[in-house]
This record gives C-alpha cells, sequence and structure tokens, in this order.
C-alpha cells in the first residue's frame, strides 16, 4: 500500500529557482543527494519536539537541524510536510525476509551462524516494515535456537547491514529445550554455556571478553532470574529477551546492567506484563521491543508502546524504546535512533503525533533515500 | 391474548411477530406482559427499594426477585415480546404494576456532576463547557449551565463521553461458552453469564473505557445463538449486568475447525445450512401467524354461536334436557350436540429454535453473521436477498471490499477486527488488512469495530480501533462505531451510546480526545457506580 505524499510537497517557488541560476557556483555543495525536509514538528530524541525545523539531508546522513525561520541553504530542494517528523523505528528481534535462515533445526548449538547472511534486502517483508515506520531491524534467531548464532542490525531498504555482529544470542527459555535433543534442561543449557564461555573460542570467547554483547531468551519470570544470574556470573552485558514480567525484577536487571527487549504486544496480553514496563522504565532499565515478523504484523512495534502507555508507561520512555533505547540495545546508537547531525538520514513523516495509533506514515526515507510513500 | 401452553413446561408462550421498536418502549420498560403468565416482568434490581417501602413491601420485592430468577431463563424461551421487550429489566409502569421501581432510585446509585472542558454528547456534536447530572445510574441532567446540586461528587474532566461498547466479545459469559459449537438458535447467552468468572479482565477493561458488550455464545458455532449486550463491571447483580437479553441471532459460515481451514464445499454447505434455517424460521413464523389468523377467526364463531345459543337458550336447554333423558330411557350413553366450530385450530409444533430464527426473518433481532472470504459473502448476500425484513450484520468481513457496494445498498454493517494479524492466522484472514475498516467506510458501509470474540481482548478494543484510525479510518467514524452506531446496530441505543438524558450512566472523562494512544480514561462510571477514577490507575 503506497501512501500519497499529499501534504509533502516540493517547495517551487520561482525566486529559489532564479537565485539557483544565478548562484549556480555557489549551490555546488548541493547536490542530487542533498535535500531538506520541513516539518510542523520535528521529534529530534529525548523528547524534543521542533516546531517547524527543517532537516538538512545530503549524502544519506543528517548534516544539520535548522529551527524555525532559518531557511535551508540556497539551492536545496525542501520538502514541506504538514505533520510530524521522527527518526525511524527500530525492532529488536525480528525475522523478516529470513523464513528458513534463522534456524536450523538439526543443530542446538550454532554461536558462530551469522544472522546477515540470512539478510534478503529485496524480500517483501520490507516493504511492510517500512510502511509503519520501521528503518533498522535486528535480525534474530528463531525462537526455537538454543544458541541461535550472532545477530544482525540492518535496515529496511537499501540492503545496508548496519552492524555485523550485534549479539551473540542465547536461550534459557524453555520454549528452546527439547526433550530430544542436547540438552534438554535449564541445567545441561548452563553446563554447556559455561563451558564455551571458558574455552574463550568464537563468539563465546567474545562475549566472554566484553567484545560481544549477548541476548538471552528468557520468558517466565523464574527465567529471567536465571539469565541475570548466569550473566551477571559471567560479567556478560547485553539484554534479557522476552521477559514478560521483568520488571518485577528491575532492580536486579538494573544491577547487572542489563537491558531488556519485551515481546510484541498481542490482544489480550496480560495486564501484569504491560504493568512490568512501567516498572522498568521507573527503575531506568533501557528497553526496547521485538517485533518478530512476519510472524507478528509490523503494526505490532508501535502498538506495544501504546498498549504500555496504558498500562502506566510515560510517552517519553515509550517514545525511546522505539528508538534511541532501541538503538543502544542494538548497539547502533551512533548511526541511528535520533534526529541529529551526523547521523543516518533514516526518517519518517507521519501524519500526527507519531506515538499515537491513530497518526499515519506518510513516508519512510532511509539513508536519505524515499524507501516509502511519498509522490514521485 | 388468548394463550396456549407449553406442552412440556406449561410454561404460557405466544408468537407475535410484532413491529420494531417504539421510542418509549425500550428492553427496560416492557411491562408485566401477559405472556409471562403472571410472572412480573419488573425485576427490581435486588434489594433497592424505595423510602417509604414497608419491611413488608421489602420482602415481597425479594421473594418476587427470587421468583424471578427462578423463572427467568424458561419465561424467556417461550415468551416472546413484542419488540424484544424480553425479560425487561425495567421499572413497570405506575399504572402497571406497584412493585417499587426497579430503575436505580435515587438511592441506588451515587449522584454524580460531571464538569467537561469538551462533552461529546454523542460522535460529531460537542458541547464545550458541559455538564452532566448522574443520578441512580441514570442521565438526569446535560448542559453547559447546569449547576451542582448541594452534597453531590463532583468530577471534572477535560473530556467527557460515552463510554465504549465491544461489539464482538465474550467477556462477561462463563468461560468455554464463546467456544462452544453444539449451540443452536435458542442457546442464549445470558444463560451462559457469569457474574463471577473472569473479574480482572472485565476491570481491566473497564478501565480502557470498555463497559459494555455484545458478548455472544457459539461465536464460531454454525448457529451460535442469541447474544446479548452486558455491563461487565465487576460486583453487579446478574439483573443489572444485562443491558439487553436478546440482542442479535448469531450464526457463521466458512470458519476454521480446530485451527484448520474447511474445503470449499463444506463452506458452502455452511451456507445452504443457514439458508434453511432462515426459511424454516420463515415458514415457522407464517404458520404461526397462519394459527394465530385461525384461532381468532374460531373464537369469533365461538362467541358468535354462544349467542346464537343465549338467544335460544330456554328451548335449546328443554331439548338438550329431553334428549337426555330419551338417552337415559334407552340406557344409552348421552352425547353432546357438537359444532363444527368446536375444532378449534391446533397450534404448529413448538420449535424454540425456529421461533427465534422466525423473530430474526422478522427483523425483531438481526442476525449477525461471521464470514470472511468473497465467496462466502458473495453468496451469503444473494441468499438474504428475498428476506426484505431481515437484518444482517457481518462480523469479520476480510474481503468485505469486495461487496462494499452491495453491503452499502443494503445498509448492512461490518464488525471489522482491526488485528495485527502476522502470518500465522487463519486461513480465512488471508488477505486480512489493517486498512479494511478505513477503505469500507470509504466505500459508504457502516463500520463497526470488534475484538474478535473471546473474553480477554475487549481491553484492547480502543487500542484496535486506533490501529484502524491509523490506517485509514477517520477518527470520527472509529468513535462512532465504539458507540452510537454499536448501540444502534444492537438496539440498544435508548440505553447507551450517546450522552443524553434518560440513557444509562455509561461515561468517560478522559485527559485528551478519545481514541488517542497518549490520552488516559481518568474516570469510568458504569452501573450506577463511578467505577474508576485516577486513583485507580
Amino acid at each position: 500500500m503506497m501512501a500519497n505524499l499529499s501534504n509533502a510537497r516540493l517547495r517551487s517557488a520561482a525566486s529559489a529557482a532564479l537565485a539557483l541560476l544565478a548562484l549556480h557556483s555557489v549551490s555546488s555543495a548541493s547536490s542530487a543527494d542533498t535535500f531538506a525536509i520541513q516539518a510542523e514538528r520535528v521529534h529530534t530524541g529525548g523528547g524534543q519536539v521542533l516546531k517547524d525545523a527543517t532537516v538538512v539531508i545530503a549524502d544519506g546522513k543528517i548534516v544539520s537541524i535548522l529551527t524555525a525561520g532559518v531557511e535551508a541553504p540556497q539551492g536545496v530542494d525542501v520538502i514541506e510536510h504538514e505533520g510530524d517528523l521522527s527518526a525511524g523505528l527500530i525492532a529488536l528481534q525480528d525475522f523478516s525476509g529470513a523464513k528458513g535462515e534463522n534456524h536450523d533445526s538439526t543443530r542446538t548449538l550454532m554461536p558462530d551462524a551469522d544472522l546477515s547472511h540470512a539478510y534478503h534486502p529485496d524480500h517483501s517483508d520490507f516493504e511492510r516494515l517500512l510502511s509503519e515506520g520501521i528503518t533498522s531491524i535486528v535480525l534474530a534467531p528463531a525462537r526455537a535456537s538454543l544458541v541461535g548464532g550472532v545477530t544482525a542490525v540492518v535496515k529496511t531498504h537499501g540492503g545496508r547491514v548496519l552492524k555485523r555482529r550485534a549479539h551473540l544470542q542465547l536461550s534459557l527459555a524453555s520454549s528452546s529445550l527439547r526433550h530430544d535433543r542436547f540438552p534438554t534442561s535449564y541445567a545441561g543449557a548452563l553446563t554447556e554455556f559455561d563451558e564455551r564461555l571458558e574455552s574463550e573460542q568464537g563468539a563465546f570467547g567474545e562475549a566472554q571478553a566484553g567484545k560481544l554483547p549477548v541476548v538471552i531468551r528468557a520468558d517466565s519470570k523464574h527465567e529471567v532470574q536465571r539469565a541475570v544470574a548466569f550473566a551477571q556470573e559471567h560479567g556478560l552485558k547485553g539484554a534479557i529477551a522476552g521477559a514478560s514480567r521483568s520488571g518485577e525484577l528491575a532492580a536486579s536487571i538494573r544491577d547487572a546492567g542489563l537491558g531488556v527487549i519485551y515481546r510484541p504486544f498481542t490482544l489480550g496480553m496480560e495486564s501484569r506484563s504491560l504493568r512490568s514496563v512501567a516498572l522498568l522504565a521507573e527503575a531506568k532499565v533501557p528497553f526496547g521491543f521485538g517485533l518478530e515478523a512476519p510472524l507478528r504484523h509490523p503494526a505490532s512495534l508501535r502498538l506495544s508502546a501504546a498498549a504500555c502507555m496504558r498500562a502506566g508507561l510515560d510517552a517519553k520512555t515509550a517514545w525511546r524504546a522505539l528508538t534511541e533505547d532501541a538503538a543502544s540495545i542494538a548497539g547502533v546508537e551512533s548511526s541511528v535512533g535520533v534526529v541529529a547531525a551526523g547521523k543516518d538520514a533514516d526518517l519518517v513523516l507521519w501524519s500526527a503525533e507519531p506515538l499515537d495509533l491513530g497518526s499515519s506514515v506518510v513516508a519512510v526515507y532511509v539513508d536519505g533515500l524515499r524507501a516509502f510513500g511519498g509522490d514521485q | 391474548m388468548k394463550l396456549d401452553r407449553h406442552p412440556l413446561l406449561g410454561v404460557p408462550y405466544h408468537y407475535a411477530p410484532v413491529s420494531h421498536t417504539s421510542p418509549d418502549s425500550g428492553p427496560r420498560s416492557s411491562k408485566n406482559h401477559p405472556a409471562v403468565g403472571g410472572v412480573a416482568t419488573a425485576l427490581p434490581l435486588a434489594g433497592r427499594v424505595t423510602g417509604r417501602d414497608t419491611q413488608h413491601n421489602q420482602m415481597d420485592v425479594k421473594m418476587h426477585s427470587m421468583h424471578r430468577i427462578a423463572t427467568w431463563s424458561r419465561t424467556a424461551l417461550f415468551a416472546l415480546l413484542p419488540m424484544g421487550n424480553a425479560l425487561a429489566l425495567g421499572p413497570p409502569t405506575q399504572e402497571e404494576d406497584p412493585v417499587p421501581e426497579a430503575q436505580p432510585s435515587e438511592e441506588a446509585g451515587e449522584a454524580l456532576f460531571l464538569r467537561a472542558g469538551r462533552l461529546i454528547i454523542r460522535p460529531g456534536e460537542v458541547l464545550e463547557g458541559g455538564k452532566v447530572l448522574v443520578r441512580g445510574g441514570r442521565i438526569v441532567a446535560v448542559g453547559a449551565d447546569l449547576e451542582a446540586p448541594v452534597g453531590v461528587r463532583e468530577i471534572n474532566g477535560d473530556v467527557i463521553c460515552s463510554a465504549f461498547l465491544d461489539p464482538w466479545s465474550a467477556l462477561g459469559l462463563s468461560g468455554t461458552a464463546a467456544t462452544d459449537t453444539s449451540t443452536s438458535a435458542a442457546t442464549r447467552s445470558v444463560d451462559s453469564l457469569d457474574i463471577y468468572s473472569s473479574e480482572h479482565l472485565r476491570l481491566d477493561a473497564v478501565r480502557a473505557g470498555v463497559t459494555t458488550t455484545r458478548a455472544q455464545v457459539g461465536e464460531r458455532s454454525a448457529i451460535g445463538g442469541v447474544g446479548a449486550v452486558l455491563r461487565i463491571l465487576p460486583g453487579l447483580s446478574t439483573e443489572q449486568a444485562i443491558v439487553l437479553e436478546e440482542s442479535n441471532l448469531a450464526a457463521a459460515i466458512g470458519l476454521s475447525k480446530k485451527g484448520r481451514a474447511v474445503g470449499v464445499f463444506d463452506r458452502l454447505k455452511d451456507i445452504d445450512k443457514l439458508v434453511q434455517e432462515i426459511e424454516g424460521g420463515q415458514k415457522y413464523g407464517e404458520d404461526q401467524i397462519e394459527y394465530r389468523y385461525d384461532l381468532e377467526e374460531w373464537q369469533k364463531e365461538i362467541a358468535e354461536k354462544e349467542e346464537e345459543l343465549e338467544k335460544d337458550f330456554k328451548k335449546a336447554k328443554k331439548d338438550r334436557e329431553k334428549d337426555q333423558k330419551k338417552a337415559e330411557d334407552k340406557g344409552k350413553d348421552f352425547k353432546e350436540k357438537r359444532y363444527k366450530e368446536d375444532k378449534k385450530p391446533k397450534a404448529p409444533r413448538f420449535d424454540s429454535d425456529k421461533e427465534i430464527m422466525a423473530r430474526a426473518v422478522d427483523g425483531e433481532l438481526c442476525l449477525v453473521v461471521h464470514a470472511n472470504r468473497a465467496s462466502e459473502l458473495r453468496e451469503l448476500l444473494k441468499a438474504t436477498e428475498e428476506f426484505d425484513r431481515l437484518r444482517l450484520v457481518v462480523v469479520g468481513g476480510t474481503a468485505a471490499l469486495y461487496v462494499a457496494e452491495e453491503l452499502a445498498e443494503r445498509h448492512i454493517p461490518v464488525i471489522v477486527w482491526p488485528a495485527p494479524f502476522g502470518t500465522e492466522g487463519l486461513d480465512e484472514y488471508d488477505g486480512h488488512d489493517l486498512s479494511l475498516a478505513g477503505r469500507l467506510d470509504e466505500a459508504g458501509v457502516e463500520v463497526l469495530i470488534g475484538s474478535g470474540g473471546g473474553a480477554n481482548a475487549s481491553r484492547d478494543l480502543p487500542l484496535l480501533a486506533g490501529l484502524a484510525i491509523g490506517h485509514g479510518l477517520p477518527r470520527e467514524e472509529a468513535f462512532a462505531a465504539l458507540t452510537e452506531r454499536a448501540a444502534q446496530v444492537f438496539d440498544v441505543a435508548d440505553h447507551l451510546g450517546a450522552v443524553e438524558v434518560g440513557n444509562d450512566a455509561e461515561l468517560l472523562v478522559l485527559d485528551g480526545e478519545p481514541l488517542v494512544s497518549t490520552t488516559h480514561v481518568q474516570y469510568v462510571v458504569t452501573g450506577g457506580q463511578l467505577a474508576v477514577t485516577p486513583e485507580d490507575r
């Protein structure tokens, strides 16, 4: 579904065109890759909203943000958007375009499987992610995996792998333990993990050395406790994924220096889990949301934040969970998650306040290229 | 009116195909109808009596309620009251019944005075600085110039509007009622009403602003039975929980069974079966009308004969005595002279399922059909075309866009489920798209939004509405879908859906516009109570 960029249009004032002709040499700074977007509200990050600001983009990066009243450099095309502009959303734990490639049913332990090999940038799944304003995802192993490999952060348009070795993904969730394959118990899994960490080889070795963060899947509360204790024992950094009631363990997660990746919201999800998110926020534990598309609808990402807000999460933290905190957990905060000079131009044009489910995606830019929506 | 007795239960019943709603006869106001054989239908909310009542009187009320509870379900089966008056919870009018007022009286519920920055009276009608006075669970005054009565609790908020009705739910019913597939037309949702079940789910839904549901048993059953509109706040009595006991009849076609898709021929069979049921109901209704006509004719003839006999009474008496004597003399049995008019018309065989279906065919109850694929929707529309009083409502309608024109033309509403399905959805949801509600609305189809028929998702109805808005449904249409339009489709617009004097006080006080994700529900008024306050959040 292509949205119509009816409220974003090229400013084609005759004067600007004349100026461009007259001062050709001056405008040499602006190439075809240079343009600007002016929006009624620019959500830069950290809860800051600039009115009528202009974001200048060159070569796929944000060059500057001009506050209201400051004109874009001459010769730079300005797209005017009646609505909101924000950084693209980031889904932690996703399977888009990787069907059948993110899981090996015959092997339990594949620490060196590289999920970037499962990236299929032309897959139609990505179009659906873009239509919901998602510009980066963490490609993760299937949920049945015990040690599924090393995750990769990829863009939803343009085929760029943003970070190749993001985390070593482990699981201590009962759904990854099967009676017909080794190991069959929590204890068996932990013993195996311990041994591999001590061997200091491959991805486990990197994790042990603090060079590679981990993501540990743990669904129920006792699994979270077990995962936190395990991470603390080995000094591992990273995040717990799944973690439905982890807010009730917020202090110990914070003390272990870990983040949390929530599973996407589903209809009827228990209120206790939703309320638990607000507890994490209170304890200042960074968290983001998994998406698990295409098994889940990409709209589930923003829906997760909305459901948590209704259960008491403040709007500012909810927005960070969709953008900058998710970027930190994915280890890509230097490139994405906020609208700031020097960051990737991953931008979403919304019809209204992006945290409101009632707003819709008008257009999406990834690395400065329009990836979804718009007139052209 | 002549009553017949059901052969098994001895409960009087009658069939009365009837005209639709008159403004003053909502479900609450149905009276001590003769059809229920003297079981007073006025159901005082237990223990609620007006101040002047004596102890004796209160006892009466109690006994009355107990009697009522014992008999209500079977009476309702057979007592088919005019215009969905079924078993009313409501008060009798003074002329008809001296029983104390059944409406929540002043003592029954807290009086509240609500003050809004913006009072949304109904979709599209806003009163800036509006105020609402609530007493006994009813809205008793609405206006911008109202003054708070002395001693009444006052509540202030940015926005006040009607609470939401989930038109596709099972919340309020006991556990497995929604998934029961052994139901038939006469199965009644209220018979599975469980005011003690899943309290936390119900409270969560109320906190989210959803205070009423159209709860349906056998939601995926070929014929689901009779749905009901329920108030879901925990702690209400059975009587308080029921807004409308019979809101619709439900059916389903082409749904997956046990998670597996059914083949195309079985799906066609589903439609044939439904159409047969509808035809059966129609025939039954016609037979009943014919019977009533014959009965009337017969009664008239009997009356004429009686008159004639009266005139010739003396002669007739003498003749009879003579005949009697003659028979006695001859040692024979005396035979009364028989008149052919004595042959009383025989009532058609009672069939509770057909009886309900007859009411649906007659348009008294709407027929809610869960159907998704284009072929099923098309066949359903084709097969029901000839039943011009039938009020069809489509539930699901994944592919309804293909038949949007006809749906709009025939004013058939669609209850859309804007759930964020991934690739793991059931077969009939193939092609499901969050833009469905918006596109149907654009095509002129009346859109409702439901949470999907389970008990646990009613809480999330406002979020689903948010998704529908974000994918093309105008915000005001989404609000209408959750309030006034839902109330109209399920015949409870005289209770719910608009902030109007006389309506039930089912109200939300919000800190922002309704259905905006960043807006919080601050207060909820439902069932005569201030059920949620900001401290509960």
